[in-house]
């Protein structure tokens, strides 16, 4: 390995995005078949469409994945995914208006999330269980909000988030640069900590269960923005929209090379995995596969994905 | 002295599932109209049987440190194949079932295989398998419901040799064959072992491996078992017949006081737990709520009975 050239920060970056190199490639050579298949992405319209396609399935990603690190996951994204949008479709069109409406949504999700953190944290209890019987209780919520499909956002806010601008992509980038922000910070970096070895990171001061709550609510968070985001996009709210959200909120971080036991992974990597979902869910529809067969071949390339690095690396190794 | 029995209760949460799922029938048989009669306690345990069979899998695959989130497709593909793979000049029936249980079973050991030899997480080999058979299913059998009139599964579904269901009868069998399986084989031994602690278990010469191949392919198994079950009970098979079973097996799992990280547990808990839980639904469904507070009412009752049981032990 060669010594580092640049700074420090260039070295980390480095072997932080080892590994990921073939996910990258994949992710190019799926973007470059798809640009050529469908030259029209390439317009500010066509663009703008595909990261709306886009931006709901990375924002669920990078809510399963920053639980991922750190040692936990949740089965509730789905369920909250539809609350976020329900409660954005009965609110912004009523006296709150769409600021009162964002923020209660805002709310709910950092709500709900921290309350699973905190019984995940303080009871000790797995997370995979809690948020199991947790997506009941949501998915329950959502349901008496809005038994029916229906309410209606506001159509101009339709528009700015989910018209012919890339705001969506706009969005992304700042929640990126959120993120970025976070890990900055000791809570941030607690979180890898904790996921990797929580009594090590404990020994060291960081405070594992106020980590996993914080992670638990941002978590929370991401998921009710996703929701709010594709009540924009629909125009109105449905209480079991979000069902597909769980299974692909993990795909995409699994694709990214986030670890299921904590501490392994990189949120670029994650990012990148939910885009490789999209962009094979947008082929799929272009190229007319009926949604089934979308089903069939997700299953075998989430395996694929996981088994081959794995494979290659077991034969380096022998 | 009331000290200790309290200790000996906590060294076994699947007594006080069980001792739950007594006082809830206590207190509903004498609060409620037409719980406590037979007829309705014999539905319960026949809505019970399906979840207990396929949770018994589920039981042993999180014992050994897995879990299994394919069980719901796989009682789904059970269902809709089971009509399918029947030949019409078979009078007892039993060819369809033994191919359809083939067939789960083959899942099981597909889902095992990658566990083990591609090193693939269980949650996501799964997961994974869960997805594929939703797409396949659909291709092969269009979508469409499908009634079954094989003489097995219908007897299956209906009859009461003794008095009782069959389901529940076949439901026994499986305990029985389950518990003696995990307690009384090496088989049982090596499964908590590989939960206890997968590394110290190969380096103790154990083969990891082939065991979890097995142990996936009963958790298959006992999930084709379970949806012919359903199907003979419903007489009609369609995609999704088996998705709720899916979180119910793994609360039962947990309602039994089965560690979910493995290496300790016993499916003498996952029975009462399967109970309570088909007791508690059924409770819900009397009060009349709606779908969206029933479904809270839910989840709440099992984050409810976690908190008291599920505890995991302060490491």
């Amino acid at each position: 390995m060669s010594v580092a050239r640049g700074s420090l920060y260039r070295t980390v970056q480095r072997t932080r995005n080892r590994g990921l190199t073939g996910l990258y490639l994949l992710v190019a050579a799926l973007l470059v078949a798809y640009v050529s298949l469908f030259p029209g992405v390439l317009s500010l319209a066509g663009f703008s469409r595909f990261t709306q396609n886009w931006f709901p399935l990375a924002l669920v990603t990078m809510a399963q994945a920053l639980l991922m690190l750190n040692g936990g996951i949740s089965l509730s994204i789905g369920p909250l995914v539809s609350l976020g949008a329900v409660i954005a479709a009965t609110t912004m069109s009523g006296p709150l208006g769409v600021p009162g409406g964002i923020v209660l949504v805002a709310v709910t999700g950092l709500g709900v999330g921290a309350v699973f953190g905190t019984i995940v944290a303080l009871f000790r209890l797995p997370a995979i269980i809690v948020t199991l019987a947790g997506s009941f209780i949501v998915g329950g919520v959502a349901l008496l909000v809005l038994p029916k499909p229906g309410g209606m956002v506001p159509a101009w806010f339709s528009d700015a988030l989910a018209g012919q601008y890339p705001t969506a992509f706009l969005l992304l980038l700042l929640v990126i640069v959120g993120w970025k922000v976070f890990m900055a910070t000791p809570t941030g970096l607690g979180l890898y900590a904790a996921g990797d070895n929580p009594l090590g990171a404990f020994r060291s001061g960081v405070r594992v269960e106020r980590v996993r709550i914080v992670a638990f609510a941002l978590s929370g968070l991401l998921t009710v923005l996703a929701g709010l985001f594709v009540a924009a996009q629909t125009g109105s709210g449905d209480p079991v929209i979000g069902a597909p959200m769980t299974l692909n909120s993990i795909a995409g971080a699994v694709l990214g090379g986030v670890g299921f036991l904590g501490g392994r992974g990189t949120m670029r990597g994650a990012l990148a995995g939910s885009l490789l979902l999209a962009a094979m869910i947008n082929v799929m529809f272009f190229l007319g596969f009926p949604p089934v067969a979308q089903y069939v071949a997700q299953g075998l390339i989430i395996v694929a994905a996981v088994a081959v690095p794995e494979l290659l690396s077991r034969r380096q190794r022998a | 002295m009331n000290r200790s029995l309290v200790t000996r209760v906590a060294a076994h949460p699947w007594v006080l599932t069980l001792v739950l799922v007594a006082l809830v029938w206590i207190v509903a048989g004498f609060t409620l109209r037409g719980f406590g009669s037979w007829g309705h306690l014999r539905y319960l345990l026949e809505l019970s049987a399906v979840i207990g069979i396929v949770a018994a899998g589920q039981t042993l695959v999180v014992i050994a440190g897995g879990i299994d989130l394919s069980v719901g497709a796989v009682m789904t593909v059970s269902a809709i194949l089971l009509p399918l793979l029947s030949p019409a000049d078979d009078p007892t029936g039993l060819a369809g079932i033994g191919a359809t249980l083939a067939i789960a079973t083959g899942i099981g050991i597909l889902n095992g295989a990658g566990a083990a030899y591609l090193r693939v997480p269980p949650i996501i080999m799964t997961l994974a398998m869960a997805t594929f058979l939703q797409g396949l299913l659909i291709i092969v059998a269009g979508g469409s419901a499908v009634s079954v009139s094989n003489p097995a599964v219908i007897w299956l579904g209906s009859a009461r040799p003794l008095g009782l269901p069959a389901g529940v009868i076949l439901w026994i069998l499986v305990s029985a064959a389950t518990l003696y399986a995990l307690h009384r084989t090496p088989f049982g031994a090596r499964l908590m072992a590989i939960g206890a602690n997968p590394i110290a278990s190969r380096l103790s010469g154990l083969a990891v491996d082939r065991a979890s191949v097995r142990l996936y392919s009963a958790s298959g198994f006992l999930a084709g078992v379970a949806g012919i079950l359903l199907l003979g009970m419903n007489r009609q098979g369609y995609a999704g017949i088996g998705d709720p079973y899916l979180l119910s097996s793994i609360a039962a799992v947990v309602l039994g006081g089965t560690s979910i990280l493995g290496g300790r547990g016993t499916y003498a808990g996952t029975v009462p737990g399967a109970i309570l839980l088909v007791t508690s639904t059924a409770l819900i469904t009397v009060v009349n709520a709606s779908p969206g507070w029933r479904s809270i009412m839910f989840g709440s009752l099992i984050l409810a009975l976690l908190l008291v049981s599920g505890r995991e032990a302060r490491r």
